[in-house]
């Protein structure tokens, strides 16, 4: 399907572990969750037809893959040690600078849209906000041109989206 | 055959009044340029689409829709020639071959080929689409729930086998992917399942928010994780297609296109698999071996002809079978759902006209490819350049407003938020996302099918594995599910060990 899968980076043996360790929790729960709905026997209800039957199995099923990742897990770290893997030799950005990045993104479709801003003021403000913060500037451009250029590339996206989506598309916007 | 004809010449002059032909060049143009933005995949293109057109009548609202698949997955190949970026995962291959091209001075010349194995790659995958969905809609009338529950599990099975490289990763994204669907109330009782009294819950997750965050979001976020890369990009000769680069390599044209057509019939798996594995068939029959990863002609004709061939095979079990063939397809249908078209089995009863309908956005749409594939170069080199810093925010807002729009819930943003932080844990965790979307679209499918089987043989499991359709089915998952295992494919081959595979449980 339509996703980076050939690209993924391969995960080190504690990356798998850890995964394998919170599936199977997860699994327990959802299984344990299952267990403990209605069977609607007074309305004659037959374990069938019972809402819990299907994602018991899926928790179950959950369970047993994940223990099966786990052991391999275990397995890979003994032959190669639990931090190794194939290189990744992909650059990244300092993680603060990630977060700051999420947080800007949660900020917007948490608080910035739908709780009464106006949906333009609200994505000028991202818009403008990310491209100060992130973007590298031209060579000898100074701070207050940079913010004028990011308030710009913001409101002209603000505007576009809400001609294109709410004026010619008739789409309602948060 | 030829009522079937008629049809198709209907549906094409249905299309040739000027508001459609403008929607045509539009949306082939959007999804060009979505698909040679690398981060921008097809999915989140349709997705966004899906939202721009939700007011429009069906027929342009559909033609939108695959006008801007097919120019996504054609658009992919742009970044892979030019800037050794696949825009789409569908046009990883492209990149072995395509930038080999362009760093000898050539890649005017691979864009060409691009754009002449994209235009037959759908043509053919077209002809496939015509002839095999009326096929497979009378075999699809024969299925009862056994079947369609094997046949969503085949899907989740084979999707999280092939799209990857470690199927075991696979399943359990699946698996995630099949859970996801029972949140919401179940079909019997209306009980409320994992809502956690929330009434939002209750409906469930909407397919369209949930694969925004997956697979747009979580792009966004990888973006934002990874330090940007300097775009450099090689000058290039003349895009125009040479008639002898099709001549010389008319087998693996062909050989290309049918598999391209045969994985996108095949649920889930989609157009990256039949990019590579046309781009595997092609190395293993060809007398050019050695050039292929250095600039081989034959290799992106290959890449190029199978991942656009797969398009329309991957429609069509969305029209007979309502499962998706990728996950663009899967987004696909929930569209057709939301425009009043019910895909599934039914489909050559209740509209048969609908499926020449989309045989003819297609062409309009392998037109719509071939003219910008001539035409926008310069264009899209000037957006390519553009900083991530900028597109970044702006895909962000769109991915809010796609999100938000199907229902007008602010629930559905906070779903693309959850489902944003879910795709990119995975990911970081080398757990491949198809899958998971693929247990969300057929989750429900195969609950269904599990329990009205139960139901209507009191229990009784041998209806499932006895019925013929269900028995091939679920010895053919039995066996995908065996042979990833090395004891197995051992004792299969009867031959010596092998080097330990990437891709075994």
């Amino acid at each position: 399907m339509d996703d980076h899968e050939h690209a993924l980076p391969p995960a080190s043996p504690r990356t798998d572990a850890t995964a394998a360790l919170a599936l199977i929790a997860f699994g327990v729960l959802v299984a344990l969750l299952s267990w403990r709905m209605d069977r609607f026997l007074a309305q004659e209800g037959t374990l069938w037809t019972a809402p819990g039957l299907w994602p018991g199995i899926i928790g179950l099923c959950i369970v047993a893959l994940a223990g099966v990742l786990a052991v391999r897990s275990k397995r890979r770290a003994r032959a190669i040690g639990w931090t190794a893997a194939a290189r990744d030799d992909t650059p990244l950005v300092p993680t603060p600078r990630f977060a700051l990045a999420a947080a800007l993104f949660f900020a917007y479709g948490l608080v910035l849209v739908g709780r009464g801003l106006p949906f333009w003021l609200g994505t000028t403000a991202f818009v403008a906000v990310y491209v100060f913060l992130f973007r590298d500037p031209p060579a000898g451009a100074t701070r207050p041109r940079n913010a004028i250029v990011a308030l710009a590339i913001g409101a002209a996206t603000a505007l576009v989206v809400t001609l294109v989506f709410e004026r010619i598309f008739l789409v309602r916007l948060p | 055959m030829f009522e079937g004809l008629v049809q198709f010449g209907h549906a094409i002059a249905g299309f040739l009044d000027p508001l459609s032909i403008g929607l045509i060049m539009l949306s082939s143009l959007v999804g060009v340029v979505i698909g040679a933005l690398p981060g921008l995949t097809a999915t989140m293109g349709i997705a966004l689409m899906t939202t721009l057109t939700i007011k429009m009548p069906s027929n342009q609202a559909l033609l939108v829709l695959i006008c801007t698949y097919v120019g996504a997955i054609y658009g992919g190949s742009r970044s892979a020639i030019l800037l050794n970026i696949p825009g789409t995962p569908a046009s990883a291959a492209s990149c072995l071959d395509g930038h080999a091209l362009a760093k000898q001075g050539l890649a005017g010349r691979a864009m060409g080929i691009a754009t002449s194995g994209s235009v037959i790659g759908t043509l053919i995958g077209m002809v496939f689409l015509a002839l095999f969905t009326p096929v497979l809609g009378d075999l699809a009338l024969k299925f009862g729930a056994y079947e369609f529950f094997w046949l969503a599990f085949f899907g989740v099975v084979i999707a999280g086998t092939l799209t990857g490289d470690d199927p075991l990763k696979g399943w359990l994204a699946g698996l995630v992917g099949i859970f996801c669907a029972t949140v919401g109330q179940e079909a019997i009782y209306a009980f409320d399942r994992f809502t956690l009294g929330n009434r939002d819950l209750a409906g469930g997750f909407n397919l369209v928010p949930a694969l925004v965050g997956a697979f747009g979001m979580a792009e966004l976020l990888v973006a934002a994780r990874e330090k940007p890369v300097p775009v450099k990009i090689n000058p290039f000769d003349s895009v125009i297609p040479k008639l002898v680069d099709v001549t010389r390599y008319w087998r693996t044209i062909l050989r290309s296109g049918v598999i391209g057509t045969f994985i996108g019939i095949l649920p889930g798996v989609g157009e990256d698999v039949a990019a590579w594995s046309s781009y595997a068939a092609a190395k293993r029959a060809s007398k050019e071996k050695e050039k292929f990863g250095k600039g081989s002609i034959e290799g992106l004709m290959a890449a190029e002809t199978g991942d656009n061939a797969c398009v329309p095979g991957a429609i069509i079990p969305v029209l007979t079978l309502a499962i998706p063939g990728s996950a663009p397809a899967a987004v696909l249908m929930a569209a057709m759902i939301i425009h009043g078209v019910r895909p599934g089995p039914l489909i050559m009863v209740e509209a048969p006209t609908f499926v020449y309908e989309v045989v003819a956005m297609m062409l309009f749409a392998t037109i719509g490819i071939l003219i910008y594939g001539l035409t926008l170069t310069r264009l899209l080199i000037r957006v390519l350049s553009v900083p991530k810093a900028i597109i970044v925010p702006i895909i962000f807002a769109l991915c809010v407003v796609g999100a938000y729009a199907i229902s007008s819930r602010l629930f559905d943003v906070w779903v693309m938020l959850g489902f944003g932080v879910l795709g990119y844990v995975l990911r970081r965790a080398a757990f491949p996302i198809a899958p998971l979307v693929l247990g969300l679209v057929l989750g429900d499918l195969m609950e269904k099918g599990l329990r009205r089987g139960l139901v209507l043989s009191d229990g009784d499991l041998t209806p499932f594995f006895t019925r013929p359709i269900s028995a091939v089915l679920w010895i053919t998952i039995a066996l995908v599910i065996a042979l990833r295992f090395p004891f197995v494919r051992r004792f299969v081959a009867r031959a010596p060990r092998r080097p330990a595979a990437d891709r075994t449980v």
